[in-house]
Protein backbone atom coordinates (compact mmCIF):
# COMPACT_ATOMS: atom_id res chain seq x y z
CA UNK A 1 0.00 0.00 0.00
CA UNK A 2 2.87 2.31 0.95
CA UNK A 3 4.74 1.63 -2.28
CA UNK A 4 1.51 2.06 -4.28
CA UNK A 5 1.09 5.52 -2.75
CA UNK A 6 4.75 6.27 -3.50
CA UNK A 7 4.40 5.28 -7.17
CA UNK A 8 1.13 7.22 -7.46
CA UNK A 9 2.86 10.28 -6.01
CA UNK A 10 5.79 9.95 -8.44
CA UNK A 11 3.46 9.51 -11.44
CA UNK A 12 1.37 12.53 -10.39
CA UNK A 13 4.50 14.62 -9.87
CA UNK A 14 5.85 13.68 -13.31
CA UNK A 15 2.43 14.37 -14.88
CA UNK A 16 2.49 17.85 -13.29
CA UNK A 17 6.05 18.50 -14.52
CA UNK A 18 5.19 17.34 -18.05
CA UNK A 19 2.07 19.55 -18.02
CA UNK A 20 4.09 22.61 -16.93
CA UNK A 21 6.78 21.94 -19.56
CA UNK A 22 4.29 21.34 -22.40
CA UNK A 23 1.41 23.59 -21.40
CA UNK A 24 2.43 26.34 -23.84
CA UNK A 25 -0.06 25.31 -26.53
CA UNK A 26 -2.89 25.29 -24.01
CA UNK A 27 -1.91 28.56 -22.33
CA UNK A 28 -1.52 30.29 -25.72
CA UNK A 29 -5.26 29.95 -26.22
CA UNK A 30 -7.46 32.78 -24.95
CA UNK A 31 -8.56 32.09 -21.36
CA UNK A 32 -10.20 35.35 -20.38
CA UNK A 33 -11.12 38.64 -21.96
CA UNK A 34 -8.85 40.53 -24.32
CA UNK A 35 -6.15 37.89 -24.69
CA UNK A 36 -7.00 36.44 -28.13
CA UNK A 37 -3.65 37.08 -29.83
CA UNK A 38 -4.56 35.53 -33.20
CA UNK A 39 -7.88 37.41 -33.39
CA UNK A 40 -6.11 40.78 -33.05
CA UNK A 41 -3.36 39.67 -35.45
CA UNK A 42 -5.96 38.88 -38.13
CA UNK A 43 -7.85 42.12 -37.51
CA UNK A 44 -4.59 44.07 -37.71
CA UNK A 45 -3.64 42.36 -40.95
CA UNK A 46 -7.05 43.28 -42.45
CA UNK A 47 -6.66 46.90 -41.31
CA UNK A 48 -3.15 47.23 -42.73
CA UNK A 49 -4.12 45.57 -46.03
CA UNK A 50 -6.77 48.26 -46.67
CA UNK A 51 -4.67 51.11 -45.22
CA UNK A 52 -6.96 51.72 -42.21
CA UNK A 53 -4.14 53.09 -40.05
CA UNK A 54 -6.33 54.63 -37.33
CA UNK A 55 -8.10 51.32 -36.63
CA UNK A 56 -4.81 49.46 -37.02
CA UNK A 57 -3.32 51.58 -34.24
CA UNK A 58 -6.24 50.69 -31.90
CA UNK A 59 -6.00 47.00 -32.76
CA UNK A 60 -2.24 47.10 -32.26
CA UNK A 61 -2.76 48.27 -28.65
CA UNK A 62 -5.20 45.41 -28.10
CA UNK A 63 -2.73 42.95 -29.63
CA UNK A 64 0.08 44.27 -27.43
CA UNK A 65 -2.05 44.00 -24.27
CA UNK A 66 -3.11 40.47 -25.23
CA UNK A 67 0.54 39.48 -25.69
CA UNK A 68 1.52 40.91 -22.30
CA UNK A 69 -1.28 38.85 -20.71
CA UNK A 70 -0.15 35.64 -22.43
CA UNK A 71 3.60 35.85 -21.71
CA UNK A 72 3.40 35.10 -17.94
CA UNK A 73 1.34 32.00 -18.72
CA UNK A 74 3.61 30.53 -21.35
CA UNK A 75 7.03 31.54 -19.97
CA UNK A 76 7.63 28.15 -18.26
CA UNK A 77 7.18 26.08 -21.40
CA UNK A 78 8.56 28.12 -24.31
CA UNK A 79 11.94 29.43 -25.41
CA UNK A 80 12.88 32.85 -24.08
CA UNK A 81 14.29 33.68 -27.54
CA UNK A 82 10.87 33.21 -29.17
CA UNK A 83 9.28 35.54 -26.61
CA UNK A 84 12.00 38.12 -27.26
CA UNK A 85 11.51 37.76 -31.04
CA UNK A 86 7.78 38.50 -30.78
CA UNK A 87 8.55 41.47 -28.50
CA UNK A 88 10.89 42.85 -31.19
CA UNK A 89 8.32 42.22 -33.96
CA UNK A 90 5.64 44.10 -32.00
CA UNK A 91 7.99 47.03 -31.34
CA UNK A 92 8.84 47.29 -35.05
CA UNK A 93 5.19 46.86 -36.00
CA UNK A 94 4.29 49.89 -33.87
CA UNK A 95 6.77 52.03 -35.80
CA UNK A 96 5.51 50.68 -39.13
CA UNK A 97 1.92 51.61 -38.20
CA UNK A 98 3.02 55.08 -37.06
CA UNK A 99 4.89 55.66 -40.33
CA UNK A 100 2.10 53.94 -42.32
CA UNK A 101 4.53 51.59 -44.03
CA UNK A 102 2.30 48.80 -45.37
CA UNK A 103 5.05 46.47 -46.72
CA UNK A 104 7.16 46.48 -43.57
CA UNK A 105 4.09 46.23 -41.32
CA UNK A 106 2.87 43.10 -43.11
CA UNK A 107 6.38 41.67 -43.01
CA UNK A 108 6.64 42.16 -39.24
CA UNK A 109 3.13 40.82 -38.74
CA UNK A 110 3.89 37.64 -40.65
CA UNK A 111 7.18 37.13 -38.85
CA UNK A 112 5.39 37.56 -35.51
CA UNK A 113 2.81 35.01 -36.66
CA UNK A 114 5.60 32.55 -37.50
CA UNK A 115 7.19 33.02 -34.07
CA UNK A 116 3.78 32.60 -32.46
CA UNK A 117 3.33 29.26 -34.21
CA UNK A 118 6.85 28.19 -33.18
CA UNK A 119 6.13 28.77 -29.49
CA UNK A 120 6.23 25.43 -27.63
CA UNK A 121 7.52 23.59 -30.73
CA UNK B 1 -36.05 24.19 -13.97
CA UNK B 2 -35.55 27.73 -12.72
CA UNK B 3 -33.13 26.53 -10.02
CA UNK B 4 -31.07 24.59 -12.62
CA UNK B 5 -30.69 27.71 -14.82
CA UNK B 6 -29.75 29.69 -11.70
CA UNK B 7 -27.17 27.04 -10.83
CA UNK B 8 -25.65 27.05 -14.33
CA UNK B 9 -25.45 30.87 -14.40
CA UNK B 10 -23.92 30.84 -10.91
CA UNK B 11 -21.31 28.26 -11.96
CA UNK B 12 -20.49 30.28 -15.10
CA UNK B 13 -19.82 33.43 -13.08
CA UNK B 14 -17.79 31.49 -10.52
CA UNK B 15 -15.57 30.05 -13.27
CA UNK B 16 -15.25 33.49 -14.90
CA UNK B 17 -14.22 34.96 -11.52
CA UNK B 18 -11.73 32.14 -10.99
CA UNK B 19 -10.15 32.80 -14.41
CA UNK B 20 -9.87 36.53 -13.64
CA UNK B 21 -8.22 35.75 -10.27
CA UNK B 22 -5.87 33.26 -11.94
CA UNK B 23 -4.90 35.85 -14.55
CA UNK B 24 -4.27 38.43 -11.84
CA UNK B 25 -2.19 35.96 -9.80
CA UNK B 26 -0.06 34.99 -12.80
CA UNK B 27 0.12 38.58 -14.02
CA UNK B 28 1.81 39.68 -10.79
CA UNK B 29 4.90 37.76 -11.86
CA UNK B 30 4.89 38.96 -15.53
CA UNK B 31 7.91 37.73 -17.52
CA UNK B 32 10.45 36.91 -14.86
CA UNK B 33 13.62 35.00 -15.69
CA UNK B 34 14.38 34.25 -12.03
CA UNK B 35 10.90 32.80 -11.56
CA UNK B 36 11.26 30.63 -14.66
CA UNK B 37 14.64 29.38 -13.38
CA UNK B 38 13.07 28.71 -9.96
CA UNK B 39 10.25 26.60 -11.45
CA UNK B 40 12.62 24.78 -13.80
CA UNK B 41 15.09 24.13 -10.95
CA UNK B 42 12.32 22.57 -8.84
CA UNK B 43 11.42 20.32 -11.78
CA UNK B 44 15.10 19.39 -12.36
CA UNK B 45 15.79 18.77 -8.66
CA UNK B 46 12.87 16.42 -8.01
CA UNK B 47 13.27 14.65 -11.35
CA UNK B 48 16.94 14.00 -10.61
CA UNK B 49 16.10 12.88 -7.06
CA UNK B 50 13.54 10.34 -8.32
CA UNK B 51 15.79 9.12 -11.14
CA UNK B 52 18.75 8.74 -8.75
CA UNK B 53 16.56 6.66 -6.41
CA UNK B 54 15.54 4.52 -9.39
CA UNK B 55 19.17 3.84 -10.26
CA UNK B 56 19.94 2.38 -6.82
CA UNK B 57 22.50 2.86 -4.13
CA UNK B 58 25.80 2.20 -5.86
CA UNK B 59 28.52 4.11 -4.03
CA UNK B 60 30.94 6.52 -5.69
CA UNK B 61 33.84 4.18 -4.82
CA UNK B 62 32.10 1.34 -6.70
CA UNK B 63 31.54 3.29 -9.90
CA UNK B 64 33.29 2.25 -13.08
CA UNK B 65 34.70 4.90 -15.40
CA UNK B 66 31.60 4.57 -17.61
CA UNK B 67 29.26 5.03 -14.61
CA UNK B 68 31.24 8.12 -13.66
CA UNK B 69 30.89 9.63 -17.17
CA UNK B 70 27.17 8.77 -17.17
CA UNK B 71 26.76 10.56 -13.85
CA UNK B 72 28.48 13.68 -15.16
CA UNK B 73 26.36 13.67 -18.35
CA UNK B 74 23.08 13.28 -16.44
CA UNK B 75 24.13 16.04 -14.03
CA UNK B 76 25.03 18.31 -16.92
CA UNK B 77 21.64 17.78 -18.60
CA UNK B 78 19.88 18.51 -15.30
CA UNK B 79 21.88 21.76 -14.98
CA UNK B 80 20.80 22.82 -18.50
CA UNK B 81 17.18 21.94 -17.67
CA UNK B 82 17.44 24.19 -14.64
CA UNK B 83 19.06 27.36 -15.98
CA UNK B 84 19.23 27.32 -19.79
CA UNK B 85 16.07 29.31 -20.52
CA UNK B 86 17.05 29.98 -24.13
CA UNK B 87 15.78 26.47 -24.87
CA UNK B 88 12.59 24.76 -23.77
CA UNK B 89 12.64 22.63 -20.61
CA UNK B 90 10.92 19.65 -22.23
CA UNK B 91 13.76 18.50 -24.58
CA UNK B 92 16.19 18.61 -21.63
CA UNK B 93 13.78 16.58 -19.53
CA UNK B 94 13.43 14.02 -22.33
CA UNK B 95 17.26 13.85 -22.54
CA UNK B 96 17.46 13.30 -18.78
CA UNK B 97 14.83 10.55 -18.91
CA UNK B 98 16.53 8.88 -21.91
CA UNK B 99 19.97 8.78 -20.27
CA UNK B 100 18.49 7.52 -17.00
CA UNK B 101 16.48 4.91 -18.93
CA UNK B 102 19.62 3.77 -20.77
CA UNK B 103 21.54 3.41 -17.49
CA UNK B 104 18.58 1.52 -15.99
CA UNK B 105 18.51 -0.91 -18.94
CA UNK B 106 22.29 -1.46 -18.67
CA UNK B 107 21.97 -2.13 -14.94
CA UNK B 108 19.15 -4.61 -15.53
CA UNK B 109 21.20 -6.35 -18.24
CA UNK B 110 24.20 -6.58 -15.92
CA UNK B 111 22.07 -8.03 -13.11
CA UNK B 112 20.23 -10.58 -15.25
CA UNK B 113 22.99 -11.74 -17.61
CA UNK B 114 26.53 -12.78 -16.73
CA UNK B 115 27.61 -12.21 -20.34
CA UNK B 116 25.95 -8.79 -20.36
CA UNK B 117 27.73 -7.87 -17.14
CA UNK B 118 31.08 -8.99 -18.60
CA UNK B 119 30.55 -6.97 -21.80
CA UNK B 120 29.38 -3.83 -20.04
CA UNK B 121 31.57 -3.61 -16.95
CA UNK B 122 34.51 -5.76 -18.05
CA UNK B 123 36.37 -8.28 -15.92
CA UNK B 124 38.93 -7.95 -13.15
CA UNK B 125 42.52 -8.25 -14.43
CA UNK B 126 45.38 -10.00 -12.65
CA UNK B 127 48.37 -7.64 -12.51
CA UNK B 128 50.60 -9.68 -10.19
CA UNK B 129 50.49 -13.47 -10.27
CA UNK B 130 52.62 -15.55 -7.87
CA UNK B 131 54.73 -12.48 -7.20
CA UNK B 132 55.37 -11.74 -10.91
CA UNK B 133 54.16 -8.55 -12.59
CA UNK B 134 52.05 -9.14 -15.74
CA UNK B 135 53.53 -6.45 -18.00
CA UNK B 136 51.46 -7.33 -21.09
CA UNK B 137 48.18 -7.06 -19.17
CA UNK B 138 49.29 -3.73 -17.74
CA UNK B 139 50.10 -2.40 -21.21
CA UNK B 140 46.73 -3.57 -22.52
CA UNK B 141 44.98 -1.73 -19.66
CA UNK B 142 47.19 1.40 -20.09
CA UNK B 143 48.15 0.95 -16.44
CA UNK B 144 51.58 2.24 -15.47
CA UNK B 145 54.07 0.87 -12.95
CA UNK B 146 53.73 4.03 -10.86
CA UNK B 147 49.93 3.47 -10.78
CA UNK B 148 50.57 -0.04 -9.49
CA UNK B 149 53.09 1.04 -6.85
CA UNK B 150 50.84 3.89 -5.73
CA UNK B 151 47.83 1.63 -5.28
CA UNK B 152 49.96 -0.98 -3.48
CA UNK B 153 51.21 1.68 -1.05
CA UNK B 154 47.59 2.75 -0.57
CA UNK B 155 46.90 -0.85 0.54
CA UNK B 156 49.82 -0.69 3.00
CA UNK B 157 52.15 -2.85 0.90
CA UNK B 158 55.60 -1.32 0.34
CA UNK B 159 57.56 -4.48 -0.47
CA UNK B 160 56.74 -6.24 -3.77
CA UNK B 161 58.26 -9.48 -2.41
CA UNK B 162 55.31 -9.83 -0.01
CA UNK B 163 52.66 -9.94 -2.76
CA UNK B 164 51.13 -13.20 -3.97
CA UNK B 165 48.40 -11.79 -6.18
CA UNK B 166 47.18 -8.32 -7.15
CA UNK B 167 43.93 -7.91 -9.06
CA UNK B 168 42.72 -4.71 -10.70
CA UNK B 169 38.94 -4.59 -10.19
CA UNK B 170 36.50 -3.12 -12.75
CA UNK B 171 36.03 0.02 -10.62
CA UNK B 172 39.80 0.70 -10.68
CA UNK B 173 40.48 -0.53 -7.12
CA UNK B 174 43.42 -2.89 -6.54
CA UNK B 175 42.83 -6.02 -4.45
CA UNK B 176 45.99 -7.49 -2.93
CA UNK B 177 46.58 -11.00 -1.57
CA UNK B 178 49.80 -11.31 0.41
CA UNK B 179 51.96 -14.44 0.34
CA UNK B 180 50.94 -16.83 3.17
CA UNK B 181 54.03 -16.06 5.22
CA UNK B 182 53.20 -12.33 5.28
CA UNK B 183 49.49 -12.61 6.08
CA UNK B 184 48.35 -11.37 9.51
CA UNK B 185 47.78 -13.93 12.23
CA UNK B 186 44.12 -14.71 12.98
CA UNK B 187 42.62 -16.15 16.22
CA UNK B 188 42.17 -19.47 14.34
CA UNK B 189 45.93 -19.65 13.64
CA UNK B 190 46.56 -19.31 17.38
CA UNK B 191 43.70 -21.68 18.35
CA UNK B 192 41.95 -18.93 20.30
CA UNK B 193 38.16 -18.89 20.52
CA UNK B 194 36.74 -15.46 19.87
CA UNK B 195 33.28 -14.19 20.75
CA UNK B 196 30.93 -12.99 18.03
CA UNK B 197 30.97 -9.26 17.56
CA UNK B 198 27.44 -7.91 17.37
CA UNK B 199 25.92 -4.58 16.44
CA UNK B 200 26.03 -1.88 19.07
CA UNK B 201 22.69 -0.41 20.17
CA UNK B 202 22.51 3.30 20.90
CA UNK B 203 21.06 3.58 24.40
CA UNK B 204 21.52 7.35 24.87
CA UNK B 205 21.65 9.93 22.11
CA UNK B 206 21.91 13.67 22.76
CA UNK B 207 21.17 13.16 26.45
CA UNK B 208 17.96 11.20 25.81
CA UNK B 209 17.49 7.52 26.68
CA UNK B 210 16.11 5.50 23.73
CA UNK B 211 13.68 3.12 25.44
CA UNK B 212 13.13 0.94 22.33
CA UNK B 213 16.86 0.19 22.10
CA UNK B 214 17.04 -0.70 25.82
CA UNK B 215 14.51 -3.49 25.23
CA UNK B 216 16.30 -4.58 22.04
CA UNK B 217 19.62 -4.87 23.92
CA UNK B 218 17.94 -6.84 26.73
CA UNK B 219 18.67 -4.29 29.47
CA UNK B 220 16.54 -1.82 31.43
CA UNK B 221 16.73 1.74 32.68
CA UNK B 222 17.80 0.73 36.19
CA UNK B 223 20.76 -1.21 34.79
CA UNK B 224 21.72 1.77 32.61
CA UNK B 225 21.58 4.20 35.53
CA UNK B 226 23.75 1.83 37.59
CA UNK B 227 26.31 1.70 34.79
CA UNK B 228 26.29 5.50 34.50
CA UNK B 229 26.72 5.97 38.25
CA UNK B 230 29.65 3.51 38.22
CA UNK B 231 31.35 5.95 35.84
CA UNK B 232 30.48 8.99 37.96
CA UNK B 233 27.57 10.16 35.81
CA UNK B 234 24.44 11.23 37.71
CA UNK B 235 22.03 11.76 34.80
CA UNK B 236 21.67 10.58 31.15
CA UNK B 237 21.48 14.26 30.17
CA UNK B 238 25.25 14.47 30.81
CA UNK B 239 25.84 11.85 28.10
CA UNK B 240 26.15 12.66 24.41
CA UNK B 241 26.28 9.07 23.16
CA UNK B 242 26.08 5.65 24.82
CA UNK B 243 26.22 2.40 22.86
CA UNK B 244 25.94 -1.16 24.16
CA UNK B 245 26.97 -4.41 22.47
CA UNK B 246 24.91 -7.18 24.07
CA UNK B 247 27.18 -9.97 22.71
CA UNK B 248 30.44 -8.69 24.14
CA UNK B 249 28.81 -6.78 27.00
CA UNK B 250 30.85 -3.65 26.24
CA UNK B 251 29.34 -0.26 27.00
CA UNK B 252 30.71 2.84 25.31
CA UNK B 253 29.93 6.20 26.93
CA UNK B 254 30.82 9.66 25.65
CA UNK B 255 30.00 12.62 27.87
CA UNK B 256 29.34 16.19 26.76
CA UNK B 257 32.17 17.27 29.03
CA UNK B 258 35.42 16.18 27.37
CA UNK B 259 38.49 15.67 29.53
CA UNK B 260 41.48 15.88 27.20
CA UNK B 261 44.23 16.41 29.83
Amino acid sequence: MKSLKYYAFVILLFALFIFIMNGGDLFKKPLGSGDDFMLYMNRLEDNISVNEWQTASVNYEKLYRAWKKIVPRIQYSVEKNEINAIDVNLARLKSCISSQDKTLALLELNEAREHWQDLNR
Amino acid sequence: MFSTIKLVIGAYFHIKLLIIHLELAIGVFALNEALVVLVRSIIAFFTLLIFARMLGKQQISQLTFFDYVLGITIGSIAASLSVDITTRAWPHWVGLATWTGAVFILQETSIRSKLGDRCLTGEPSILIMNGQIMEKTMMKLRYTTSDLLEQLRDKGVFDLNKIGFAVLETNGQLSVLLKPEYQPVTPTDLNITSSNAGLSNQLIYNGLVIEANLARAGVDRIWLEQQLQAQGINSPSEVYLAGYDANSGSLYIDKYQDNLS
